[in-house]
């Protein structure tokens, strides 16, 4: 600043000297002097006020609201019930009547659940992850699988909303579905487009272009696809000499039929991440990896998955919160049913909020999404992440 | 050039030859034809509803199986336009898409430079919480959001719709990473010669900015369009539905069936100004998907 104070007649070479000789010095100059800028950057805020009044009013502001409102009964039509209800919402969530626990309530899911312990206590011995977050994780899934889950209404109890555990363990049942198979289909796309062609530009565009339609558009197809009489899925099931039925109407499909249509719609979106994490791995390391010998599987070990393990992790924290929000698809396709096999705790939070106007107790549930999808998020990228150091 | 080539060859070669080209040949094309094959078979359910939208709606009563319009008429697109609410919701559309796209690029791109280039108190501490506002679902916010634009009386109109968006710190992230790649000899030059920083921004750094805002401007437009559940509690007349709204409340009633080719209709309607803006934009598109991931 004090260069143009002295004399705009140097200004000419002042433009050689900051394009040629300067950056060494400027460099040196910039760093310890938080004052340089000082007087033009207040102007800064005006920069971001625009964007800080919208962040405020419309994501901090209803974030820390709804933290609030799950603690009040908020009726939205009748004003004289908003009050103070305490942790109510959560004990109509998460308790019944006659509540007891025994061992073998949803024992397979906790076995699952607790056999995780087996890789945590692997990477223990190895050290690969701090041993803090072993051990927290390690206690939460020995609270959840283990005693938590265990927890369940006795004889003649029931749980004050069963709807909500009926909806969040469909959602978790479209998450553990559609993450391995969305990631999967996703990253063998990509590893089959990563050649130089000159059509993969055009097979990207073909396998991601329906990603682009919207959640409307999509069911609008896939209801009609997947019907037997009207849609293409039908004919080829005739060629077959299946059986045709619809699948959306099958409590045993419906959820598969969800996972396929939305698979078709969104896998493009994981194509293009991993395509770009493809594109960054270095071809000479195939080239040494040639060398040495390796086979297509041991250069897909060895080189490729070391390489995209970020490009993984990414893809995967990012699908596994998409996944848990899901809504529209089977909002649209089968309203949650047939027999709620596909009602999952979006739709419950919008039909307690919107039809019911209980907002206090939609709020609590989608607090508790919310939390669910930061724990699991956090320990993701502490597991995934963990791996990449070692390697 | 293969055939003469062969046939100059000993006799006993010609078949080995001709093995090992085709083995070479295969290898390269094969799987590349299997792909194209894929890619098509990908694409049939959107062919299919152009074609049903472009089929008589009696002849769809008697099949609904097939690839091509048996007799290809636009009385379905006609009727759409004409009959119900699918042009206002259309236009409803373009509007909330455009206003968002638009306010998002100003806030965005302004806040980014402020972010990746101006020094102010509290910057250390307000970029974390700007950012940790991406990992936010909408699904956590929406049911104050709603009480916030019930209390404006913003229901069921345009700034209700498109204002909620601007408040997303996706556009924020992707342009203070690109400010921030870019080099500073370039605005030195400017700062010397005296310039305020909002000339700067504006006549040198927005010129630059040109590729992350088409990237960022596709990527909300498209997200924007196809949003269901804001506009679903916030815009509850029908005049007021989105195409996306609109299109999904038309769904799930099988007396729509017999109006398969209308219904077909309203879904290209809904498609198009996105499937040509893909078509055009595609690598901005992708580009753009690339920056709001956080990766490369």
């Amino acid at each position: 600043m004090s260069v143009v104070r002295d004399g705009e007649g140097d200004q000419a070479t002042m433009h050689v000297q900051s394009g040629v000789a300067a950056p060494k010095k400027a460099k040196a100059a910039r760093t310890p002097d938080p004052t340089r800028f000082s007087p033009t950057d207040l102007g800064a805020w005006g920069f971001l006020l625009p964007f800080l009044a919208a962040y405020a009013l419309f994501m901090l502001y209803p974030v820390g609201q709804a933290l609030v409102m799950g603690f009040f009964d908020w009726d939205f039509l009748d004003i004289t019930r908003r009050q103070w209800a305490g942790w109510d919402n959560y004990r109509r969530m998460f308790w019944g009547t006659e509540m007891t626990w025994s061992v073998d309530h949803l024992v397979v899911l906790r076995v699952i659940g607790l056999a995780l312990l087996i890789p945590l206590a692997r990477s223990w011995r190895k050290g690969s992850l701090p041993r803090a977050s072993i051990a927290t994780l390690a206690i939460m899934l020995v609270a959840i699988f283990g005693v938590i889950l265990g927890i369940h209404p006795g004889e003649g109890g029931r749980w004050f909303d069963s709807q909500f555990w009926l909806s969040f363990g469909n959602t978790l049942l479209f998450v553990a579905m559609s993450t391995p198979a969305i990631v999967g289909t996703g990253l063998a796309l990509a590893l089959a487009l990563n050649r130089p062609s000159r059509l993969t530009g055009l097979l990207r565009a073909m396998f991601f272009a329906p990603y682009v339609l919207s959640v409307a558009v999509m069911t609008l197809i896939w209801a009609f696809m997947l019907n037997p009489s009207l849609g293409l899925v039908g004919l080829v099931g005739d060629w077959f000499g299946a059986t045709p039925i619809n699948l959306l109407n099958s409590s045993t499909w419906a959820m598969s039929a969800i996972v396929l249509a939305t698979l078709w719609w969104t896998v493009g979106f994981n194509l293009v991440l991993f395509l770009a994490g493809l594109q960054d791995i270095d071809v000479q390391q195939y080239e040494a990896a040639s060398l040495d010998g390796a086979n297509a599987w041991q250069k897909f070990r060895h080189v490729t998955v070391p390489g995209l393990r970020r490009t993984i992790r990414l893809v995967v924290v990012l699908q596994v919160i998409y996944s848990f929000q899901i809504f529209g698809q089977v909002f649209i396709m089968t309203r949650g049913g047939p027999d709620g096999a596909t009602r999952v705790l979006i739709q419950h939070i919008f039909e307690r909020g919107f039809r019911d106007f209980e907002l206090g107790y939609a709020s609590a549930m989608s607090v508790f999404l919310f939390i669910v999808i930061i724990l699991v998020s956090v320990v993701q990228f502490m597991f995934l992440g963990g791996e990449e150091d070692e390697a | 050039m293969s055939s003469t080539t062969t046939t100059e060859v000993p006799r006993s070669d010609p078949a080995a030859d001709l093995r090992a080209r085709r083995v070479h040949l295969l290898r390269k094309h094969v799987p590349t034809g299997l792909l194209l094959l894929l890619a098509f078979i990908w694409l049939i359910p959107v062919w299919w509803m152009f074609s049903l939208s472009l089929t008589p709606n009696e002849l769809l009563q008697l099949n609904t199986q097939i690839l091509l319009p048996p007799q290809v008429t636009l009385d379905n697109f006609v009727s759409v336009i004409q009959v119900g609410l699918s042009g206002r919701w259309f236009l409803n559309s373009l509007i909330v898409a455009s206003s968002t796209t638009l306010l998002t690029l100003i806030v965005s791109a302004m806040a980014g430079y402020a972010f990746a280039r101006l020094k102010f108190p509290g910057k250390k501490i307000l970029f974390p919480v700007v950012i940790a506002g991406l990992m936010v679902p909408q699904e956590v916010m929406f049911i104050p959001l709603f009480l916030i634009f019930e209390q404006f009386g913003l229901h069921n109109t345009h700034p209700g719709l498109f204002l909620p968006r601007v408040g997303i710190p996706l556009g924020v992230f992707i342009m203070t990473t690109f400010f921030a790649a870019i080099p500073r000899e370039i605005e030195e030059a400017a700062e010397v010669d005296g310039a305020s920083k909002w000339r700067i921004f504006r006549q040198i750094m927005l010129p630059m900015a040109g590729p992350a805002l088409t990237a960022l401007a596709i990527f909300t437009f498209v997200l924007t369009w196809n949003d269901y559940l804001w506009p679903l509690v916030s815009a509850t007349e029908r005049e007021m539905f989105t195409i996306t709204t609109g299109l999904a409340s038309l769904q799930g009633n099988f007396a729509q069936a017999t109006e398969l080719g209308a219904l077909m209709a309203r879904g290209v309607l809904a498609s198009v100004p996105l499937l040509v803006m893909f078509v055009i934009f595609q690598r901005q598109l992708i580009r753009g998907i690339s920056l709001g991931s956080g990766g490369k």
